[in-house]
């Protein structure tokens, strides 16, 4: 029933009418700073043993597969060995560096480093790491990283889950770039929660840290509703499959005990498909770097800080680079 | 009370919840993972349903399965009105069960498109949208002469009915499968029509729409 | 038939022309339109006062459309951030992630021409010349059809259009004859002769994109009632086979790339987006439309512009009025944002005038053509408050009747209390009406019996509640203090005074350092830092220059300030973070000011 999908459809603008469907092509990623990354492929929960299955990572059609003893293929897509086809190992010519990471595989299409970004909260003994959905959106990685790293669209977009009017004030909080790992963080973030996370009945002023460790994956991580002194983590890690459609993975790691799984997978996709008509609708679609393109205020210091590391980082594949 | 096995993405489940909420009738939702988990394809729900769909609803151990079948049972059992399914006139009544058949088509077409969109299902895009623009010309051309007439609703009577309903979630969303709604200026309108109804609940991916311009308006 | 062809060479920039871009049907109240252009989206919105806004669509803030948003009557609100919009001027009247920080001037959406002509909305992107008069339109009435959207170019819908066959009864089996006429190089004009009868239809093809287009209609004529709907069916029907047609011939033509209108920069940068960008200008021209007595003692004014349209009335704002002897005063504006195209005063005759109010209510006369600044807003209104109390005395019932209007129309919680003499010398009274229960009147009180008002009203703050006070100096203090005694905290207090009325002292002098120009100066005794900031080229924005409005306000970065203004609250003074530059001094001997 599931398909992974491998036809790369295009943007939205050309999907209004199937005329214009003949128009443009997917787009290549040639960007060093983007090939050279771990990308996520899929939540290696839905990697079945023994087939080929294929999605599209930055315009390029790469498939992978799983064998019996657990170890991980990937490879650019070689019509010699179609999805759907039983997997063999030897028949691979050229193999794709592989990650198993986060409940997700990973692969590159450069020459990545060595490990993925740290999120030390995934070993905790007593937490649960989620993979909450894998969400196909007609946006570029960067809108829907922006998004992720907002706190003022709660009241908004988020109603009564995780804002609400009149709490819409976004008081200052602090933005870093650690020198070490060369990430960007946002610390010392609050706000209004009406309903703080899927466990919470009442309202409060919620703890917040942004991470962002990759042009193309974010953590938020906020007050835990049961121990304040630890923090839940919440993670979006996006596969681009083209610059102006993505396909998002959301991943928790929770100290909750109570709820089920599937309680917790709903409320995330909630959240996401609540977003998802307002990363449809933004014009360009492609995330401009240049500082006058849009009207940024002060509680978008986490924003312009992300375009301007973007920019520092020579990302160039899902913005619009400054001119 | 009633329970509805659901899902909270789901347009099929949200007619459900819609028309509920519009009847203010309680219910209570019994979510089913149906994504990831393919919770709706095993073997326990088959016991509920052996299509393995949803929604469903278990109405004091009445089960009744298939998104417009129920809601031609919730408004017939619960409109004490009888306008939402208007039994009383044939023509009301062959237009409700026209129209819903027509929200077949659009749930075939445009959330099938939303759903290989989202979710990754194998359905062909191009004809799922091509098959909802062919939809939409059609129901834009019929609400455009049904404001002519001062008529504000997809069947010719003066209050809503579920069709309605059941054609409303599967055009609201269509822009999730790549399917815009710029060109069907009568249905744009008639979709804020539709929110403004007394106890409209949105879904995720809808917004509210601003409240109607008071009548003794001053500026 | 003119050939299109032959007219092409000689014709205008599709840019330059009016394009129709909607039916007026299509603008229900409270509705965005999504439409589009050569290529731009608009958001087209009806206010409440009937005014057709045309807007690009998209939010200036992330870009998200504005067709997804609200149209509130006489604000749209961006469905992103919350973030409003004026009816008219486009500009934003509220940010909820600042709710106290009036929004920049500048951040003001893209607008496009509009007019409302033969059931049609008209715009262009660029259109040069006034919207087209057809006289054939003009003779008689006129039926618009249903607009039909098709996938394909201009060109190609004009060339079938040319061919467009329809009966003069309706019936489908009988098709007229017709003859067409190129009108320009959009429209055309197909008319159908049947038995010495004749009936034309106006084609104006929008061209939406590259590939896209939509036909707008108008039929020369108007049916009786019972031929109407039967005549608008029969061309929906006939447009819809012509439109397959079309749509087949589109697939076999080579497509063309879709338009790709640029998108404006913004004309500032991000950090400098709170901070006022002008100065003491009488920037604007404008002429009293209106002048009456609305109480005893009080005069209105409404301003209307000449030229330019006036800039967004933000709920607070004033404006400096330049007079025609030369004074400059400030008055606040009463009308909320989106609320028409002018700006209303309540003027009140001051006893001991200096020459101010006086020549407004004497000299100035309706007709008058009078300097005025863009409006500045140092009295901006919350909109996050869970209830809002207004507190008038007297003629500052100004400021407060523009935020009642925000509030109201807002659906917010909020009370106006009113404190005059008499009902007499209530102003705007048809104003106050239209708030009914909100306003509460405390008429000829002492100053005893104000003060106990105030405490009645002020008692019971609760988290969230905001209270903005304007009115004479006692009145103001008594409601400062009593609120401080309620236990309002000073950041839920707002103060407009209309001027100050501390003594103030100019005697000490000191030094003044410039920390981003590096550049140090002396301060003498009888001069304001002001002055010499100004006498040594550096430009600052001022307004009462009196200590009451807030609009010099600099921030300190090193030394001890000596407040003697009435615009910073008493923990804004102790923190000792920003000083007003015209009247307030340093009590240490070097102050560093963060300029």
């Amino acid at each position: 029933m599931l398909k992974y999908r491998h036809v790369r459809n295009l943007g939205f603008g050309g999907l209004e009418h199937p005329v214009m469907n003949l128009l443009g092509n997917p787009e290549v990623c040639t960007n060093g700073a983007i090939l050279d990354l771990w990308h996520p492929v899929v939540p290696t929960s839905e990697i079945e043993v023994g087939i080929v299955r294929q999605v599209v990572l930055l315009g390029q059609a790469v498939s992978y597969s799983l064998t019996a003893p657990g170890t991980y293929f990937a490879w650019r897509t070689d019509p010699a060995i179609p999805a759907g086809t039983v997997f063999m190992p030897s028949v691979v010519t050229e193999n794709l560096p592989v990650l198993h990471r986060y409940g997700y595989l990973w692969t590159s299409l450069g020459d990545p480093s060595e490990s993925l970004f740290e999120i030390p909260e995934y070993d905790e003994p007593d937490r649960r790491n989620i993979h909450a959905a894998t969400i196909g959106v007609y946006c570029s990685a960067p809108r829907a990283v922006e998004n992720f790293l907002d706190l003022g669209h709660f009241p908004y977009v988020h109603t009564g889950v995780l804002g609400i009017e009149p709490h819409t004030e976004v008081v200052e909080y602090d933005v870093h770039v650690d020198p070490e790992n060369n990430e960007l963080w946002a610390t010392n973030c609050r706000f209004f929660q009406p309903m703080a996370a899927a466990t919470s009945t009442t309202g409060k002023t919620v703890g917040y840290e942004f991470r962002v460790p990759h042009p193309y994956c974010c953590l938020l991580y906020k007050t835990s509703p049961l121990d304040s002194s630890r923090v839940d983590a919440i993670g979006l890690f996006v596969r681009s499959v083209a610059p102006d459609y993505i396909e998002a993975n959301m991943f928790l790691s929770l100290l909750d005990e109570s709820s089920s799984d599937s309680f917790i997978r709903q409320f995330q996709q909630l959240i996401f498909a609540q977003d998802k008509p307002i990363l449809e609708n933004q014009n360009p679609k492609l995330l401009p770097l240049d500082p006058r393109a849009e009207t940024p205020v002060r509680s978008d210091k986490l924003a312009i800080a992300y375009r301007r590391w973007l920019s520092d980082l020579g990302v160039t594949y899902g913005v619009l680079p400054k001119t | 009370m009633i329970k509805l096995f659901d899902y909270i993405l789901s347009v099929n489940c949200y007619k459900q919840r819609l028309i509920m909420s519009i009847l203010d009738v309680p219910f209570e939702s019994i979510p089913v993972d149906f994504y990831p988990g393919l919770e709706h394809k095993g073997e326990e729900f088959k016991k509920i349903n052996p299509l393995g769909h949803i929604p469903v609803i278990d109405d004091d151990g009445f089960m009744l399965r298939d998104a417009h079948a129920i809601l031609v049972y919730l408004a017939s059992k619960y409109d004490p009105t009888g306008l939402w399914y208007p039994v009383n006139s044939p023509e009301l009544v062959g237009e409700t069960t026209q129209w819903m058949l027509f929200a077949e088509g659009t749930t075939n077409t445009a959330s099938a498109a939303r759903l290989h969109v989202n979710l990754g299902y194998e359905f062909d895009i191009d004809s799922c949208r091509e098959g909802a623009h062919r939809l939409f010309r059609v129901l834009d051309e019929h609400l455009w002469f049904r404001e002519q007439e001062n008529r504000d609703w997809v069947c010719s009577g003066e209050h809503p009915t579920i069709a309605d309903i059941a054609i409303f979630p599967d055009v609201i969303l269509s822009e999730e499968g790549g399917i815009a709604r710029i060109d069907y200026p009568a249905i744009r309108r008639w979709t804020d029509r539709v929110k403004r109804l007394p106890g409209f609940l949105p879904m995720p991916g809808i917004f509210p729409t601003a409240d109607a311009r008071p009548l003794s308006h001053e500026v | 038939m003119a050939c299109f062809q032959r007219l092409e060479p000689m014709s205008k920039s599709l840019t330059n022309l009016w394009h129709p871009i909607a039916s007026a049907e299509d603008l229900p109240y409270r509705h965005i339109f999504q439409g589009q252009l050569l290529g731009r989206e608009l958001a087209v919105w009806r206010a409440d006062d009937d005014f057709v806004n045309i807007w690009e669509n998209r939010c200036l803030h992330r870009g998200v459309r504005l067709s997804i948003g609200r149209n509130e009557g006489l604000e749209l609100k961006c469905q992103y951030h919350g973030w409003r919009y004026a009816n008219r001027s486009a500009g934003c009247t509220y940010i909820p992630a600042h709710p106290a920080d009036a929004p920049a001037r500048t951040i003001c959406n893209r607008t496009f021409p509009v007019c409302e002509r033969y059931g049609l909305i008209w715009s262009g992107e660029d259109p040069t010349g006034d919207p087209p008069e057809i006289s054939l339109l003009e003779k008689g009435r006129t039926l618009p059809l249903r607009s039909i959207a098709v996938n394909a170019s201009l060109n190609l819908v004009l060339e079938h259009l040319a061919n467009y066959r329809f009966s003069l009864n309706g019936d489908p089996g009988n098709l007229a004859v017709t003859t067409a006429d190129y009108l320009d190089q959009c429209s055309l004009s197909v008319t159908a002769t049947c038995d010495s009868k004749q009936s034309t239809v106006l084609f104006f093809v929008q061209p939406v994109d590259s590939n896209r287009s939509v036909i707008r209609g108008v039929l020369c004529s108007s049916p009786t009632d019972s031929e109407r709907l039967l005549t608008l069916r029969h061309h929906s029907t006939e447009l819809s086979h012509l439109r397959e047609k079309v749509e087949l011939d589109a697939l076999k033509a080579p497509l063309i790339q879709p338009m790709t209108p640029t998108i404006e920069q913004v004309p500032i940068t991000s950090y400098e987006i709170m901070m006022p960008s002008s100065g003491r200008k009488a920037s604007l021209r404008v002429q009293v439309l209106r002048k009456w007595v609305t109480a005893e003692g009080i005069v209105g004014l409404e301003l209307e512009s000449i030229g330019k349209p006036l800039p967004t009335p933000q709920p607070g704002a004033h404006i400096d009025v330049h007079l025609p002897n030369g004074l400059v005063r400030q008055y606040s504006l009463t009308n909320a944002p989106g609320q028409g195209s002018l700006y209303r005063l309540g003027v009140k005759l001051e006893s001991d005038s200096r020459g101010g109010s006086s020549c407004l209510h004497e000299t100035v006369k309706e007709g008058d053509v009078l300097a005025i600044s863009e409006p500045r807003n140092n009295f901006s209104l919350r909109r996050d408050a869970v209830k809002t109390l207004l507190v008038a005395g007297g003629i500052g019932v100004t400021p407060l009747l523009s935020m009642a209007h925000t509030l109201r129309n807002n659906k917010l919680d909020y009370e106006l209390h009113y404190f005059a003499q008499t009902d007499g010398h209530l102003a705007f009274p048809e104003v106050l009406q239209e708030f009914g229960d909100a306003v509460v009147l405390h008429l000829g009180l002492s100053p005893e019996a104000t003060s106990k008002e105030l405490t009645a009203l002020l008692l019971g703050y609760k988290s969230a509640m905001h209270v903005y006070v304007c009115g004479p100096g006692p009145m103001l203090e008594a409601a400062r203090r009593i609120a401080s005694e309620e236990g309002w905290p000073d950041t839920a207090v707002h103060f407009e005074y209309f001027r100050n009325t501390i003594e103030i002292d100019s005697s000490s002098s000191f030094e003044v350092s410039l920390a981003r120009s590096a550049l140090t100066l002396e301060i003498p005794s009888g001069k304001t830092i002001l002055e010499i900031l100004r006498a040594n080229g550096i430009t600052l924005m001022s307004s009462c220059e009196q200590g009451a409005c807030g609009t010099c306000e600099v921030p300190v970065v090193e030394g001890d300030p000596e407040h003697q203004d009435v615009y910073l609250n008493d923990s804004e003074k102790a923190a000792g973070q920003r000083i007003m530059t015209c009247v307030s001094r340093a009590k240490s001997p070097r102050l560093v000011l963060d300029i």
